[in-house]
């Protein structure tokens, strides 16, 4: 007692600036509240802006047919390369005449049907296959993980552009394309929710009553984790946009005069320098409007999931 | 800590073996006769089948794979069909060029990323950070060669800054970078952003800024510290993607990389220089990411190589 030196165990309460004397009305607790309350407002944020951008293209694409539009692939010469804002031509033209707005919105809907089936393929295809990996474990897991690894290594791109010169540049093969290309990210993340999944109690109480290996996996494994696939399935459809433009611009599209996004941007690339620049810009505007807009949703719902979840990230 | 590397170093001769396996079998079956590509105009069925005999294209594919193992080994990849010279001489030469481009894009990629994506970790949930969020989403939207044809009307058509195409001087390769750089900076920050809002709310992290470390040591030494693996990997792993070709832009811009390289040979049917390419790319990007796993250890003391792998 009387030996004990001052300084050693101090009266936090006396010394100035401590926040250690005083309580706090502020707690960590409501801190991590008021963050996770304004997490919550910004993905319905990004939900919402995301719906918009992605509304904004999606619909007109899907409505081409309907709305009046000029001939996409017919064009009037004496019409040729009016810039965007002319009468009747909201997009301009290109050099032979053609509506570029009719041209955007009817290769959107190539460019959309081609995403939507990629991802559907993958996503079944994923789901199956990282189900299996992840419930099953031993040479089923190590036969997908392996063919997943030996696909991040090959060079992709110059693959599809092979595999599309082989079998032609249709709609299925091109589909087909993508999906190959896409089905390790579902794979992967439900391998890793079915991990933790399967050691889950009422997994095993289904063992008990003597249910069937797979109708474990798909009517209550699955089922559990599907929400945060379709998730990143959703992202995928970004992707696929993106991909599918992209080989298109390399020659390995959906073939012309049926116009795509990737292969209206490619016609118009020998064309800038003389200066008609929407022939690019346009085309490349509307994939990005409709890219951020599928993105902005995806991260938003990822954002809603992974709090549901309790996940504290 | 050998065993590690020797055992990765079979399984990246195997990958390269598999990849180039791969691309041949795919070549020979893709329709297009390259013999039609190298013979003179309106060519006689005996000129094509002399050409293919030449090249060796007459033989069955396992015959012809055996025959470009044999030669494999022995140091040749074959002749370009197109070039009329070793394929792999052709590879050298334009390799320097897509090293140059990759290096100069993750450059610019770490030096933008991972500041930007700490500032938004520590803002993270504010409304600025919103911004910054919702711009990095926008920036892994954007077709790639649609970033480069718009900075090419922007700076080369319109302002005249820069050489609209190829390698013409030290400046060409602004553009190339940047457009690279948009979609790795978005894809990176937001890697970066998400490691550091785990780690600046560890209790580690109260336990130091309790001992008065300053908050730019929290931030750096010991949030950034701890999400330095990952985010060097991610780095790795799209260098080495780099490495194996940054086609588009390389189309885009005509750069004379690998990659342009490739796109052509593919549409005149360069079978020995397709897969040339490959082989060298392949074994490139191996190295680079065997060579980031080597890092593990030094970047963190409790990674020990080979034990959690095995």
């Amino acid at each position: 007692m009387t030996t004990s030196t001052p300084g050693l165990s101090p009266d936090l309460s006396q010394v100035p600036g401590s926040i250690l004397g005083r309580d706090s009305a502020v707690t960590r607790v409501l801190l991590r509240r008021s963050a996770a309350a304004r997490r919550a407002r910004y993905s319905t944020i990004k939900i919402w802006v995301g719906a918009v951008c992605a509304g904004l293209v999606v619909l007109p694409v899907a409505l081409a047919q309907v709305l009046p539009l000029p001939d996409p692939i017919v064009g009037a010469l004496s019409e040729s390369s009016l810039p965007p804002f002319s009468a009747g031509h909201l997009f301009g033209t290109d050099p032979n005449g053609r509506d570029l707005l009719s041209r955007v919105l009817h290769g959107g809907q190539t460019s959309l049907v081609i995403g939507v089936l990629a991802i559907v393929v993958s996503g079944l295809v994923g789901i199956a296959a990282g189900a299996a990996a992840g419930y099953f474990g031993g040479w089923v897991d190590a036969i997908v993980s392996r063919l997943l690894e030996a696909q991040m290594s090959l060079p992709l791109l110059l693959m599809l552009l092979l595999v599309v010169a082989l079998f032609g540049p249709s709609i299925p093969v091109i589909t087909l394309v993508i999906a190959f290309a896409q089905w390790p990210e579902p794979a992967r993340i439900t391998r890793a929710l079915v991990l933790v999944e399967r050691e889950k109690p009422y997994v095993a109480a289904a063992r008990v009553l003597g249910l069937h290996r797979v109708s474990i996996i798909a009517r209550h494994v699955i089922p559990n984790v599907l929400q945060q696939v379709l998730v990143v399935v959703l992202l995928l459809l970004a992707q696929a946009v993106l991909l599918e433009s992209a080989l298109s611009f390399l020659g390995a599209g959906v073939q012309r005069p049926y116009p795509t996004w990737g292969g209206i941007i490619s016609d118009g690339r020998e064309l800038f320098v003389t200066g008609k620049w929407w022939l690019v810009t346009i085309p490349g505007i509307v994939i990005a409007l409709l890219v951020v807009g599928v993105n902005l949703v995806g991260d938003g719902l990822r954002d809603r999931v992974r709090r549901a979840k309790g996940d504290q990230s | 800590m050998l065993n590690y590397v020797l055992k990765r170093i079979g399984q990246t001769v195997f990958t390269a073996f598999l990849a180039t396996a791969t691309v041949f079998v795919l070549l020979r079956m893709a329709p297009g006769d390259p013999a039609a590509n190298y013979a003179p105009p309106n060519p006689t069925s005996a000129q094509l089948e002399a050409i293919r005999q030449q090249f060796g294209l007459d033989q069955s594919i396992p015959v012809q794979f055996l025959t470009f193992l044999q030669h494999l080994f022995q140091g040749d990849v074959g002749t370009s069909f197109f070039f009329k010279r070793p394929a792999l001489e052709v590879v050298m030469e334009r390799l320097p060029y897509t090293v140059t481009l990759a290096v100069a894009a993750i450059v610019v990629t770490a030096v933008v990323a991972i500041p930007l994506g700490v500032w938004m970790a520590r803002r993270a949930n504010t409304a600025k950070e919103l911004g910054a969020n919702i711009a990095t989403i926008a920036g892994q939207s954007m077709p790639d060669f649609w970033i480069g044809f718009v900075l090419l009307i922007v700076f080369a058509v319109n302002l005249g800054i820069f050489s609209p195409a190829g390698f013409t001087s030290a400046s060409s390769i602004v553009l190339p970078t940047v457009t690279i750089a948009i979609l790795q900076i978005a894809l990176i920050s937001r890697l970066v952003r998400r490691e550091m809002v785990v780690n600046l709310a560890a209790p580690y992290l109260t336990v130091a800024r309790s001992r008065g470390i300053s908050e730019r040591a929290l931030t750096w030494r010991y949030a950034f510290g701890n999400s330095a693996i990952p985010v060097v990997t991610a780095l790795g792993t799209r260098f080495a993607a780099m490495l194996n070709g940054v086609v588009i832009v390389e189309v885009v811009f005509k750069w004379p990389g690998v990659g342009e390289l490739v796109v052509n040979a593919l549409k005149q049917r360069d079978f020995p220089l397709i897969q040339a390419t490959v082989l060298v790319t392949v074994l490139l990007a191996l190295v680079v990411q065997l060579l980031v796993d080597l890092l593990y250890p030094l970047m963190d003391p409790r990674v020990r190589l080979g034990e959690a792998s095995a």
